[in-house]
This record gives C-alpha cells, sequence and structure tokens, in this order.
C-alpha cells in the first residue's frame, strides 16, 4: 500500500473508514493474492500485476468475492464469465442507464432526463415495481435548522451510531423539494398521491424542543401503493423521453480497461444479451438481496427463518458493484420486518400482551414492533406473534401512542368475518374475535393451555400492578378478562435489507482504497451508509422510501451534469 | 408443425418411462390414490405439442423459457379469461402484473404447483 493512499484514507470520515477496514471488497482479495505471491519470493509486488493475481486466483478454483479478512471465499459471489462481444446481439447509447425501475430508479430515471440526458432504464421485472405508501421529507421552510439536526441526531441514535451522517444530512436537507417533486410527477402520469404534511408524523414535529414540518407523500389506500405510484411516475419519464427496457435482467457492467463503467449488459426474455453503453454513468438501483438465501446467510444470518415479502430481490446490484471493485457494507446489515396488514397498522406499536406463536408472553410490550423480530428469530416462532386485548380496550388504551380501531373497523380486518374490506390486502388480514379465551386461542394458531396461562399470569400482574415478568410500566398494565376478546396475529416478514455499497455523497460507489470508481452510481436499499442499526427505525414514517425518492431524484441531477 | 408423427411417437415412449418412474416412485399414488394426474407434458403431447417443439432438437434436456409458451399462449388473453376466479386472478398479480413467467406455477414434466400460497395462505388455488 502506498503511502498516498494510508493519507487518503486518513481523511476519509469515521463511517467510510470503518466499510473500507472492514467491508467486502476486491482489493482485500487482490492484495491478499499479491502478498501470498510476494512471500513464496516469485515476484515483487510491483511486478504483479491485477490481471496476474486474478489469474493466479482462477488456477485456485475459480474467482469469488472473499471475507473481510480474505481468509474465506464467498462462492455465492462467483465472477460472471465476461458475455463475449459476439453474443450481443444490439447495442444502444444513452448518456445515462438507470438498472432497476423502483422507487429510486424511476426518480432517478426521470431527474437525469428533466436534466437533459438521454435515459434508458433496465428492469427485470414486467413493470416499474415498490412497495410501502409512505415517502418522507422535511419541510426546510417551515423548519428549525436546530429541529433538523436534533432529527439527524436521532437518526443517528436510531441507527446506533453507525451510518455516515453526510448522507442522513443529505436527505434532511433536500428530502422536503425531492418528496414535492416526486408527488407533482406521479400526479402528472395519473397517481392520486397526496401530501399528508405533517400529519403522519405526530410524534416528531417537536425534537428537544425545536419545531419541525415534513412533506409526506402517500400512495395509497392499499391495495394501492408506491408500486403504482412509480408506475405512475414512469409515464411521465416516459414522456420526458426516458426509455424502459422491461424484462430485461442486467447481467453485468461494461468496464474501460482504467475500470471506468461504461456501460451494462443485459439479458432479454428471449436470451438475448444488449449492451447498454453509457456516456455519463450507470446507476444501479436494484434493491436489497432477500430472496438470495446464501448472502442472506453471510451478511445477516438473523434472517434465516423469516419469511420475504418480495420477490427476485437476488442482490444482482451488489455481485456487479463489487466485481467492478465496490464494497459491500460490513456484515450485520440492518433488516427491516414489519407486519402492517394483520390488523390496523395504528395499533402495531400499542403495547396490548403479546405472546409469541406457542401463546407464551415473550417480551416488555413497549418495545416496538420494528424490533420483535430479535424475539422470534427460530425456525418455531418465525416472526409469529398476537397482540391480545379484550372489550375494554377502547377505553383502557384511549391514551396508548398510536390510532386505536373500533370494535366495527376491526372487522375489516377480520378473515372470519364476512363485511367487504376496504384500505388492506386481504390475503394478509389475521384479526380473530371469540366469546372465550380458548376459542381465541385456537383461531390464532396458539396451543390454548399455554395461551391461557399466559393470560392468567398476565391478569395477576395487572392486578398487583407491577410487572414482576418484564417491567412494563403499570400505565401499560391492562387485564384481558372481559368477553369479547381480540387477538390480532402478525407474522413481521422481511420488507427489505437496507444496507449495501460503499457511496460518497453523489452516491458514487467507492472503491478499496476509497476513491470513487468512475462511472457507477448506487441509490436505494442497495446504497449503503444510510442505516446501520440492527433494525430499520420508524421514526420517521416514510423514512425508507423518503431517501429513495431524494437519492433518485439527486443522484440523476447530478449525472446528467456532469 | 413437421414430424408429428415421430414426435409424438418419441414422446410418447418418454411420457412412458418418465409416468413410470413417478408412480414407482409413490409421489403421485400417494396424494391421489383413485384418480390418474396427468402431468402438462402429457397433456401437450395429446395436443400434438412434441418434446422438440418446445425443447428443439439440439439439447432436450435444456430449459425452456417462457418465451416458448407465448408461441401458443397469449398471457393478455390468459388474464381476461381468469379474470374472475376466487380469491385471486393469478394471471394479473401485483407482482409481475400479466407477465408473471409460466413457469413458476406450471410444470411440465411433474406436478404443477401452487406459487402463491407460501405466502398467500387463503390463496388456494387449483393449478392445473
Amino acid at each position: 500500500m502506498s503511502r498516498e493512499i494510508s493519507q487518503e484514507e486518513k481523511a476519509v470520515d469515521q463511517y467510510t473508514a470503518n466499510v473500507l477496514q472492514s467491508g467486502i471488497s476486491r482489493r482485500r482479495f487482490l492484495s491478499c493474492t499479491a502478498l501470498g505471491a510476494a512471500g513464496i519470493g516469485i515476484m515483487g509486488l510491483t511486478g504483479l500485476t491485477e490481471k496476474n493475481a486474478e489469474a493466479a486466483q482462477v488456477d485456485q478454483g475459480g474467482e469469488f468475492a472473499k471475507s473481510s479478512d480474505g481468509g474465506a471465499t464467498l462462492n455465492f459471489m462467483p465472477k460472471p464469465e465476461p458475455i463475449a462481444d459476439k453474443d450481443i446481439a444490439s447495442t444502444k447509447t444513452f448518456d445515462v442507464i438507470v438498472v432497476g425501475a423502483g422507487a429510486s430508479g424511476v426518480p432517478a430515471a426521470l431527474s437525469a432526463a428533466e436534466n437533459g440526458a438521454t435515459v434508458a432504464v433496465i428492469q427485470k421485472h414486467p413493470m416499474p415495481v415498490s412497495q410501502g405508501n409512505t415517502g418522507s421529507g422535511i419541510d426546510l421552510a417551515t423548519s428549525d435548522k436546530a429541529g433538523i439536526e436534533a432529527l439527524v441526531a436521532l437518526l443517528m441514535n436510531d441507527n446506533n451510531h453507525r451510518c455516515n451522517p453526510a448522507l442522513l444530512r443529505q436527505w434532511a436537507y433536500n428530502s422536503g423539494e425531492a418528496v414535492k417533486w416526486v408527488i407533482d410527477r406521479a400526479r402528472k402520469g395519473g397517481s392520486p398521491v397526496v401530501d399528508q404534511g405533517s400529519k403522519p408524523q405526530f410524534a416528531i414535529r417537536q425534537v428537544n424542543g425545536y419545531t419541525l414540518n415534513y412533506v409526506t407523500s402517500y400512495f395509497g389506500p392499499k391495495p394501492y401503493t408506491t408500486g403504482d405510484g412509480m408506475r405512475a411516475l414512469a409515464k411521465t419519464a416516459e414522456a420526458a423521453g426516458v426509455q424502459f427496457y422491461f424484462n430485461m435482467p442486467a447481467s453485468q457492467l461494461v468496464q474501460s480497461q482504467s475500470g471506468e463503467v461504461i456501460g451494462v449488459i443485459a439479458k432479454g426474455r428471449d436470451g438475448k444479451y444488449t449492451k447498454f453503453m453509457a456516456k455519463k454513468g450507470v446507476i444501479l438501483a436494484t434493491g436489497d438481496y432477500q430472496n438470495n438465501t446464501a448472502m442472506c446467510d453471510y451478511f445477516i444470518p438473523d434472517l434465516k427463518h423469516f419469511g420475504r415479502k418480495q420477490m427476485d430481490r437476488t442482490g444482482d446490484g451488489f455481485a456487479m458493484a463489487y466485481w467492478a471493485g465496490g464494497v459491500i457494507e460490513p456484515i450485520g446489515h440492518t433488516k427491516m420486518l414489519h407486519d402492517f396488514d394483520a390488523g390496523p397498522a395504528s395499533m402495531c406499536d400499542m403495547p396490548f400482551l403479546a405472546v409469541n406463536r406457542e401463546g407464551k408472553r415473550f417480551v416488555n410490550e413497549t418495545v416496538a414492533m420494528s424490533l420483535f423480530n430479535n424475539y422470534l428469530r427460530d425456525a418455531k416462532n418465525a416472526g409469529h406473534y398476537s397482540q391480545i386485548f379484550d372489550a375494554n380496550y377502547m377505553t383502557q388504551a384511549a391514551d396508548w401512542p398510536g390510532k386505536l380501531v373500533s370494535p366495527e373497523g376491526l372487522k375489516n380486518y377480520m378473515p372470519d368475518d364476512p363485511s367487504p374490506k376496504n384500505g388492506v390486502y386481504e390475503s394478509q388480514t389475521n384479526t380473530h374475535v371469540a366469546d372465550t379465551l380458548g376459542e381465541l386461542a385456537t383461531k390464532l394458531e396458539c396451543d390454548p393451555a399455554t395461551f391461557i396461562a399466559s393470560v392468567k399470569r398476565y391478569n395477576e400482574l395487572c392486578a398487583t400492578g407491577k410487572d414482576d415478568d418484564f417491567g412494563k410500566p403499570a400505565n401499560r398494565l391492562v387485564p384481558v378478562e372481559k368477553a369479547p376478546f381480540y387477538g390480532i396475529h402478525r407474522r413481521v416478514r422481511i420488507s427489505t435489507i437496507c444496507s449495501g455499497m460503499l457511496v460518497n455523497e453523489n452516491h458514487q460507489a467507492l472503491n478499496a482504497d476509497g476513491a470513487p470508481i468512475k462511472g457507477l452510481y448506487v441509490i436505494g436499499n442497495l446504497g449503503g451508509g444510510f442505516y446501520g442499526g440492527v433494525d430499520y427505525p420508524l421514526t420517521v414514517f416514510g423514512l425508507s422510501l423518503g431517501r429513495c425518492y431524494t437519492f433518485g431524484y439527486m443522484a440523476g441531477k447530478h449525472v446528467a451534469n456532469l | 408443425m413437421k414430424n408429428t408423427t415421430l414426435h409424438t411417437f418419441v414422446f410418447a415412449i418418454a411420457c412412458i418411462i418418465f409416468l413410470d418412474g413417478i408412480f414407482a416412485s409413490g409421489a403421485y399414488a400417494a396424494s391421489t390414490p383413485e384418480k390418474q394426474v396427468i402431468t402438462l407434458d402429457e397433456f401437450h403431447a395429446n395436443a400434438d405439442v412434441g418434446c422438440a417443439d418446445c425443447h428443439g432438437n439440439k439439447n432436450q434436456r435444456a430449459a425452456v423459457s417462457m418465451v416458448k409458451c407465448l408461441e401458443c399462449h397469449d398471457t393478455k388473453e390468459l388474464a381476461e379469461k381468469t379474470a374472475n376466479v376466487k380469491p385471486t386472478n393469478p394471471h394479473n398479480n401485483r407482482h409481475y402484473s400479466t407477465e408473471a413467467d409460466c413457469n413458476l406455477c406450471h410444470h411440465q414434466h411433474k406436478k404443477s404447483e401452487n406459487f402463491c400460497l407460501p405466502c398467500h395462505a387463503r390463496f388456494d388455488l387449483i393449478v392445473p
């Protein structure tokens, strides 16, 4: 390693330095091979070109990614065979190529087009795909600067202080503009999207005594989601000249001799390859890797037994960016597991009695739903739990955080109730009511004896006013004793994994030396540095989509103006 | 379709060998003891669609992409045909619109599967 590089590394921020030290990248793999060769004295370090080092590795049995210490071979990330020119059926050239048409890819494409670039979007699916309803930003004009910084500090805390503060600030100071822009452009494409303003962000309108206001885009209610919203936004993008290529998964990046990313090769449904050349840059927006079991087992083994909410998230962008020299954040990635569909979303964080799949109480219920997964990681529970309350819930929980839904309203979430369902995914509803605890246990698929014993014990604790088992505050201890009894059987599944590739503030991928890789940009959940905690925080409702829109909007503009 | 007779003949022999294997293994006998299950390869063969019509003549072990299905089946028409299937139209869904890969559910040489089920427990669709 040269002195120059060492100095460069010293200059980077803590977050970047840590990812360079512990992340998964090509340089470690190369330097290990190089050091090995130098050690046995075949040739000096300077004599061993990168190409030779790679060739040595191939001789050892194929090219795979390496773990951060260079010791383990990650055979789930094999380097693809380069696609030969003779196999390319056609070549197309644009200023900007976006890979992935989701909540960051579609905004990036439109933003680039509005800034004068010719743009193509390559999408694996037959249409743009996204999930969720809410995407948020901060309304700068009506927020205190100190409030914005207080919110950034709060998010740093949520992220266990392991993120890149510069990226949080970039969201904080640009998201209002970006989310407003998405709302306007999606409407032009026919979406009924609305700005809910600060209304859904009731807990963070004041932070540390400072005032904040928000721009909160809402694509909904379900079954209408941001997926429909991005399809509307794609119509606006098409009208602006963006060309979409569907059913075309990207296979590999095209790099120049110097390592600059200059294009993408994608495979059509007919098996033929198209080479998309990028004059200004390639923006990867391919999302997470929850459907790639081997990647999950390595980077975030906590997910082993949880259900997946999405399909085809196979981490294609990770492999492509890695092989182009990019750095994957160290293991222990951030996850997002929710269930907003089994019962009302507004009651998910209410600290009612909660029991696991068997029927046992397992946690101090003031823990947020977004963290419950940590208590339910085993094969048996696999994310399943139930919230239990009785006929008195409307009065007894009236002042609890969230919003209560009346018994009549709960019918909308009950699969056994014949009433027509509105604003929910009917196939995912899982709320039940019963006249006896035994009957309720059966409906919730718990063991009735265990369930009844848990309720009995809980009621005893409520009577004493002290939670000797889990320490929940007395004002959250209300007994379950009056029929009818209610239960919401939730199963948290993986919405997304939100750790990714190391990027700088231009969303440009960095290599293992901390230097930008020319022509390669990474946004959305494929982008790293924005989270870092054990779980995605629910402090700002819609932070995830808000970040996707904002970074798509900014990266598109940046690359178009190169 | 050229050489249909020959294809059908070859295919029929292949089917006999293949189905023999399946029945011998007891996989089908266990689930449906009375009713004979017809796999889609047999169904296609009965409609004069032979091995080579999908696999070509070069390498009949190679996987067949959805594009081949589309030579005979129109996804939009199919979606209309199943528009009223309850509880949901499998051929126009939130994940792939009308363009889900046929092969996710409809298998040719083994029993088809309901691909929705693991996530949507109440989508009890019967898959031919």
